[in-house]
């Protein structure tokens, strides 16, 4: 999982895309899928990918960790492609781009947008009870990853995994995922105490009011262009 | 378990956008159904077991190219509304990821919220007659069953898997059962084989965590109530 490199890059990048909205940019990013969704040609798609492709450029964000995210829609998009394939190689091609155009547009966001302020966006049209439990997810995530890990550690330092033994594995795994959710209840007992006394009452407050600059606009403009350009059906 | 990877793009409109709506639905119920005051206390612990369902989607189990998801796991210890809730923040969590499509997150929210659902209400039944870690595999097992044929049928509704898998031609010639062998492990019978695994593994460690439980720490499993203090629990 790649949280930690994408919560990185999102937080600490200095980009015009940073400095946008996260309005804007969810709202791109829709635009993009939508355009994704519609496009009937391998140019469209192509021009989407390149729109896509430059914005991840500017945004400077880490181009390796970048790859590796986007090999994973790649991958399991192969099968289908190669299923239209049968077809013809440009529909199988259609596939694969369409896929990679729309975990570009999803990558773009979440290395710019720092989660909270996605969840932020969120709640605008999402209970509240919804949210929180999205930022405790959020929240909870790094800390059990960091005791998973320690754990991992110590059970192959006491000799706790042997690759041929099957049973033997899963029965430290079983035991090592059951002592995680014992500290994990402990840790979501002492979360909700500190925020009770914060004054936590059944919502987190969240910055709701979005600015909305220049950025915002150059941003959305050139989407829904794009998206105007996808829908059109260009006799050339 | 039954997440489909599927990228934007792949799965019709039609399907995606009316499994949006029936995920939508299915949330507004449990929204509904919930004690908001009571829930309150246990929103932190569904946000730690979304977290945990995240980290256990992210790991291989070796040689068997699926993943587990703790989805029953959530719903025995969440309960059936924060469980669905919780796997809902999961699909749209996988999705900014880029493990599997937005489009797709309303389709697998209701497959893996079925699990929770299902899982939760079958070990409640069972949990009486028998012990809780076998009452949470049996659970696992028919939760996994439901959710991984409904997965397939979706699949094959959708977008023809039959069409990708190997062996297909030859059934189609009409070799019968000269040409495939019972011992050949390809297409369908590959893919029976790997999800079986699948499942049984998930259910297995599900049912051993449940008796690590039972051991440690049998309030989580003893005192359900303590989880499940809505109306639906």
């Amino acid at each position: 999982m790649h949280l930690a490199a994408v919560d990185y890059m999102a937080v600490n990048g200095k980009s015009f895309l940073h400095k946008a909205g996260p309005h804007s940019k969810i709202l791109m990013t829709l635009i993009l899928i939508a355009g994704v969704l519609v496009a009937d040609s391998l140019a469209k798609l192509g021009l989407i990918f390149l729109f896509a492709a430059v914005l991840i450029l500017m945004s400077g964000a880490d181009l390796k960790e970048i790859f590796h995210l986007v090999v994973y829609p790649a991958f399991f998009s192969m099968v289908f492609a190669l299923i239209s394939m049968q077809q013809s190689v440009i529909t199988g091609a259609k596939v694969m781009l369409r896929a990679i155009d729309a975990a570009m547009a999803v990558i773009l966001l979440i290395t710019t947008t720092s989660y909270v302020d996605i969840f932020a966006v969120l709640s605008l049209f999402l209970p509240g009870v919804i949210v929180d439990i999205f930022i405790f997810t959020y929240r909870s995530l790094f800390i059990l990853l960091e005791k998973l890990e320690n754990l991992l550690k110590s059970i192959r330092l006491r000799g706790g995994y042997h690759p041929l033994r099957l049973a033997f594995n899963f029965k430290n795994t079983a035991g090592m995922i059951g002592v995680l959710i014992i500290h994990s209840f402990d840790m979501s007992d002492r979360l909700y105490r500190i925020y009770t006394l914060r004054g936590y009452s059944g919502r987190i407050p969240l910055t709701r009011k979005f600015k909305t600059g220049a950025c915002d606009i150059v941003l959305v403009v050139m989407s829904v262009l794009l998206l105007t350009g996808v829908i059109i059906k260009w006799n050339i | 378990m039954s997440h489909i990877h599927l990228p934007d793009g792949i799965m019709p409109f039609a399907w995606w956008a009316s499994a949006y709506i029936g995920c939508i639905a299915v949330l507004c119920i449990m929204l509904r159904l919930i004690n908001k005051e009571e829930v309150r206390r246990k929103i932190p612990f569904t946000g730690v077991m979304a977290a945990l369902m995240l980290i256990s989607m992210s790991v291989p189990l070796g040689f068997i190219p699926v993943h587990m998801s703790l989805s029953v796991l959530n719903g025995i210890l969440a309960g059936p509304a924060l469980g669905f809730i919780a796997v809902f923040v999961v699909n749209i969590m996988l999705s900014l990821m880029g493990h599997g499509g937005i489009s797709v997150a309303g389709l697998n929210t209701l497959l893996m919220g079925s699990e929770a659902l299902i899982g939760y209400y079958v070990f409640t039944v069972l949990k009486r007659h028998m012990k809780p870690s076998l009452a949470a595999g049996i659970s696992a097992l028919a939760a996994l069953v439901v959710s991984v044929a409904l997965m397939l049928g979706v699949l094959a509704a959708t977008i023809g898997v039959e069409e990708a898998l190997p062996g297909h031609e030859q059934g189609e010639k009409g070799g019968g059962s000269n040409t495939v062998s019972f011992l050949s492990l390809s297409g369908w019978s590959a893919a029976a084989v790997i999800l079986i695994l699948g499942m049984l593994t998930e259910a297995l460690v599900t049912g051993m965590i449940v008796s690590f439980f039972s051991r440690v720490r049998p309030d989580l499993i003893d005192a359900p109530a303590v989880f499940n203090n809505n109306r639906m629990g």
